[in-house]
């Protein structure tokens, strides 16, 4: 995206994330930061275990 | 009035734990405890206590069309929403 | 002075803001994680309505991996739904 694009080279990546969670999130950020992270890597792992295809095929709302 | 999807947190908090009828787009209507709002999406989780358990009902926020207060929050059901979502307990977690 | 005060009451709402948020996006996420493995009926848009076996959540709410949809013209082992497509959706605790 044009935003990541933007940052400058020697920003390693997460941290950008880690401060926009920071301004969301306040205190409780690293807490919110590490569930979403667990429930991603459980989505990422199920779908490249079981290779789910979308249904519908075809979006139902565009 | 601002859609649903852009009320934010604070908005939002205020129907936590209070019994809402939720209007869903044109015809749709559901009803229960409001147990949160994702903030991210916006989405609603409504939860309905029978004797045997309870069913829940999340809304997308997208689809979201009106929430009007029913009855205000009481202590014993905000502590039963409360239960319902902490960790169930597992036997490894046992000494 | 004026403009410090200002900035001490911008700087309280956002911790509001802040301490709302998270108690929100706690109490969602910890609803999803009670989700898995459980029977979800998805009431999505067109009136399709469709039961699977929840498996996870992205964190943006985009999609979900479900299994052994039941879809009207058969089973789908594993399967992405689309949250724009979806309404609602129920399940027992």
């Amino acid at each position: 995206s044009s935003r990541s694009s933007a940052a400058p080279p020697s920003e390693r990546p997460g941290e950008r994330r880690v401060a926009e969670m920071k301004k969301l999130y306040g205190k409780d950020s690293a807490k919110i930061l590490a569930m979403e992270a667990a429930m991603q890597l459980t989505f990422d792992r199920n779908c490249d275990r079981k290779q789910p295809k979308y249904w519908p095929v075809i979006p139902l709302k565009l | 009035q601002r859609g649903w999807l852009h009320s934010g947190p604070l908005l939002w908090l205020q129907y936590v734990d209070k019994n809402v009828k939720l209007k869903v787009g044109k015809h749709e209507e559901h009803r229960g405890w409001l147990l949160t709002v994702d903030p991210v999406s916006a989405s609603v989780v409504l939860v309905n206590f029978r004797e045997d358990g309870a069913s829940v009902r999340v809304v997308m926020g997208h689809a979201v069309e009106d929430v009007e207060v029913l009855q205000e929050s009481d202590p014993e059901t905000a502590e039963r929403l409360r239960l319902f979502l902490l960790p169930p307990t597992t036997s490894s977690l046992d000494p | 002075s004026i403009s410090t005060s200002a900035a001490e009451a911008d700087a309280k709402e956002l911790q509001r803001e802040q301490r709302a948020r998270s108690a929100l996006r706690e109490r969602f996420l910890r609803c999803l994680l009670t989700m898995t493995n459980k029977k979800v009926q998805f009431h999505m848009h067109e009136k399709v309505d469709v039961e699977a076996t929840f498996g996870a959540s992205d964190i943006d709410v985009l999609n979900f991996q479900v299994s052994d949809l039941h879809t009207p013209i058969g089973v789908q082992k594993e399967a992405l739904i689309r949250c724009q497509d979806v309404i609602s959706f129920t399940f027992d605790m």
